[in-house]
């Protein structure tokens, strides 16, 4: 019986492995959509990622092609939603807008990305 | 600064484990052992001392790697260098307002209370007592909470939760048995350097204790580890094309090296220290020996493994990297048949189990039995590789990529613009492969309409238009087109042969091979969604129509929207062609026809030709794909309510493929 066990336990293969995927969080969604064309001005931009954040550390910013900010300072994570940031938006004119995101998830890893859409265009 | 968090982790995880395995080895192994026996208090004295240096060594170490682990994480998060200003304005947001931060200071608090528990001990010479378990249990919260700020504490729902339960298994399973070694070890060498011949029965009485609590704590590590790969399913590539991926081969590796001594320990050596008494001093105190030198190599090899684990927890994860395969070929399941599969996976079980007695038999020392499992497993991969050999496809470095562009309308419109470009001139406006310039060409261009196109991954077909085929006949675009738009203008080509392979689908709903439409965004009442939103919520119809507007058909569907919603499926509807964009005609609004851009109204028509005579119904599944189609010329026409509900039924049954990593980008 111990024999049959420990042949179990000795030769038991590949599959030991520690905590292995899901650290830093990445960007899983935006509204606005990532590079759509939005017909008005958005009032907010929100993002959600793939892991929880640490909002102390996150942050979100908007500018325009001129690399103006256009986004009202506010970033902050969703009441209850710890995998979500929102960000005010002043009023926009036509024309392509960027995300610039910069995180950290509650495993302290930053992670950082951008993205951009479009309003009032097509 | 890296190179200080790596080694900052791995010392604090040696420092967790060894001091949770001191208090473990102490209350379940020593103190018993030495209470059943008879040895005099002098000599169980020196056991204690080196117990207790090993203690206060490891809470020394814990503090001292915890301090610079919190240091260089606070370095990490707010991207400012170690120095003053670092240590006064980000240490206190880091320990009062981060997860990382509130854990530390709860580890902290539990070092400070081992450190009573160790002074409160000092005095006393003999048993265990209540205080030794309370040691212990604080040792293995202090162990567990490194869990709470990490990988598993941070996933959100459910399967975060079960990812913390298998971390937290596995930490203790390694407690258990990795921080053991070291106190086993010490045992063993008290019993060699004294001239007490009591001690013989104390190290019988231990290692046979410990056996038990090595095979028990072996399980619990592994039952963690399964677990915690069971959420990783399809992901080979990743583990072997990935930084990440190979250094967690490197530690299972050194993790069977473990098992293997360990087996060699329990098999060979432990049976003659039960069975050996005084009269064969000699085999005793060489058994002794062989037994102090092997746990000495385990826990180096161990160490090594945490060394390891220090480094893996400051890497992206393998599933987030793109994986370079490393090899020529690539093995193909979907294209074996079930009763091939099945008998493959029996084979894999044998061959297993062969592997498995081969390496015990080597250990125990039955060559003879060895070389018989052995021959088993040559059997079982010979016999094996017969189906296995259907399955085998040619692959590339690039075979396993994530799309770097997400499957949507922006992609698609863009990849439209650099198809016509660059590949038409071959494979043709159509995609059919018969370009202008395709009649002079050695070897034909590939239709790319053709159902063969998604036999292969969206990494073999990035490697093609980055590299080009067929020895140069179709040239490499790595020079002309950017990564990103090379993933547009794939994004176009799958999208469009899914168009043209989706007319062959009827009002029937179909199982076969999967035909996803590309997301886009839309605004309905206000609200700008994607379809994804929409089919997260279920199956959804979607209702492609050309000017003019069909107002009787769009209005027959809103009278029937509250059923349809009741029966769970979404209705939307895009006008598309050429007069698209402008107000309809009809009086009230529809709240399902919704606005899209210019963009999407493009990609949805390769969906919905105008020879569909003004408009098109497809019905998709909750992964996006295209189930069934109607159209007005059609066979059976345009459906109706009763329809349109015992279709939605029959694909919302649908599985959804695990989250894999198509049109999935960062």
């Amino acid at each position: 019986m111990l024999r049959i066990f420990v042949a179990f336990v000795a030769g038991a293969v590949p599959i030991v492995a520690a905590p292995f995927a899901r650290a830093h969080a990445f960007l899983d969604h935006a509204i606005p959509a990532v590079g759509s064309s939005v017909p008005a001005s958005p009032a907010v931009v929100t993002l959600w990622f793939t892991q929880d954040l640490e909002p102390a550390f996150s942050d979100v910013t908007v500018t325009n092609d001129a690399g103006q900010r256009v986004d009202l300072g506010n970033a902050h994570a969703a009441q209850g939603s710890p995998a979500e940031l929102q960000i005010g938006l002043k009023p926009l004119p036509p024309g392509t807008y960027t995300v610039s995101w910069h995180v950290v998830s509650v495993d302290t890893h930053p992670t950082e990305g951008t993205f951009t859409f479009e309003v009032g265009t097509g | 600064m890296e190179g200080v968090l790596i080694a900052a982790r791995t010392l604090h995880f040696a420092a967790a484990i060894a001091l949770t395995g001191v208090f473990a080895f102490d209350c379940l192994v020593a103190s018993p052992a030495l209470r059943l026996s008879g040895v005099a208090a002098a000599s169980e004295a020196g056991l204690r001392r080196r117990l207790g240096w090993l203690a206060w060594a490891s809470l020394a170490l814990a503090i001292g790697s915890g301090t610079a682990w919190l240091v260089a994480v606070a370095a990490n998060m707010s991207g400012k260098p170690v120095g003053i200003s670092l240590c006064r304005d980000v240490l206190p947001v880091v320990l009062t307002r981060t997860r990382f931060g509130e854990d530390w200071l709860l580890r902290l608090t539990l070092a400070g209370l081992l450190g009573c528990c160790l002074l409160a001990r000092q005095g006393r010479r003999r048993a265990v007592g209540a205080i030794g378990w309370v040691a212990l249990l604080l040792a293995a919260l202090m162990l567990v909470s490194l869990t709470w700020a990490g990988h598993g504490g941070a996933t959100p729902g459910p399967p975060g939760d079960l990812h913390l339960l298998a971390d937290i298994l596995h930490l203790l399973g390694a407690g258990f048995w990795l921080g053991t070694l070291l106190p086993l070890a010490l045992l063993l060498t008290e019993a060699r350097q004294t001239g007490d011949t009591n001690w013989a029965a104390v190290v019988g009485t231990a290692t046979r204790r410990y056996s038990i609590l090595a095979m028990a704590s072996v399980t619990v590590l592994l039952a963690g580890g399964l677990v915690n790969t069971w959420f990783l399913t399809g992901t080979v590539p990743a583990l072997v094309g990935t930084e990440y991926g190979r250094l967690l081969l490197a530690k299972i590796g050194l993790f069977i090296a473990m098992l293997i001594v360990a087996a060699v320990n329990l098999l060979r050596l432990t049976p003659r220290l039960a069975s050996a008494d005084g009269g064969t001093r000699n085999v005793v105190r060489r058994t002794v020996f062989q037994l102090r030198r092997n746990s000495l190599i385990e826990a180096s090899l161990g160490f090594c493994v945490l060394a390891i684990v220090g480094a893996l927890g400051t890497l992206p994860p393998g599933l987030h990297t793109e994986p370079g395969w490393p090899l020529p070929f690539r093995v193909d399941l979907e294209v074996l048949t079930l009763q091939s599969v099945v008998f493959l996976a029996i084979l894999g079980v044998f061959a297993s189990g062969c592997a498995i007695a081969a390496v015990t038999a080597a250990a125990a020392g039955h060559y003879r039995r060895m070389t018989a499992f052995g021959s088993g497993l040559i059997v079982c991969v010979v016999l094996g590789w017969v189906p296995l050999r259907a399955a085998i496809e040619p692959a590339y470095p690039t075979s396993f990529y994530a799309p770097g562009e997400p499957y949507a309308a922006p992609s698609v419109v863009r990849g439209a613009a650099l198809y016509a470009k660059n590949c038409a001139l071959c494979h043709g406006t159509t995609g059919r492969g018969e370009g202008p310039v395709a009649a002079g060409l050695p070897v034909r261009p590939a239709d790319l309409t053709a159902p063969h196109l998604f036999a292969h991954t969206e990494g073999d077909l990035f490697w093609w238009v980055s590299e080009g085929t067929d020895n140069g006949v179709m040239p490499g675009f790595a020079d002309v087109m950017s990564v990103n738009a090379r993933w547009d203008v794939i994004n176009f080509i799958r999208a469009r042969a899914a168009a043209v392979l989706a007319r062959g689908i009827g009002p029937e709903v179909t199982t076969a091979a999967a035909l996803e439409v590309p997301d886009f965004a839309f605004e309905r009442a206000g609200k700008q969604q994607t379809l994804e939103d929409a089919l997260k919520r279920g199956p959804v119809l979607l209702v492609l129509f050309a000017a003019p507007t069909p107002v009787a058909r769009l209005a027959q569907l809103a009278a029937e929207q509250r059923r349809l919603s009741t029966a769970g499926l979404d209705v939307l509807a895009v006008e598309i062609g050429p007069s698209a964009r402008q107000p309809t005609e009809s009086g009230a609004p529809l709240s399902f026809v919704v606005d899209v851009s210019a963009d999407v109204t493009s990609t949805l028509a390769l969906y919905g030709p105008p020879e569909d005579r003004g408009e098109t119904d497809l019905m998709l599944d909750r992964a996006g794909n295209v189930r069934a189609r109607w159209t007005r010329g059609g066979r059976d026409g345009l459906p109706d309510a009763d329809t349109l509900v015992a279709v939605a039924d029959g694909v919302a049954r649908f599985a959804i493929a695990p989250q894999s990593h198509t049109g999935h980008a960062h």
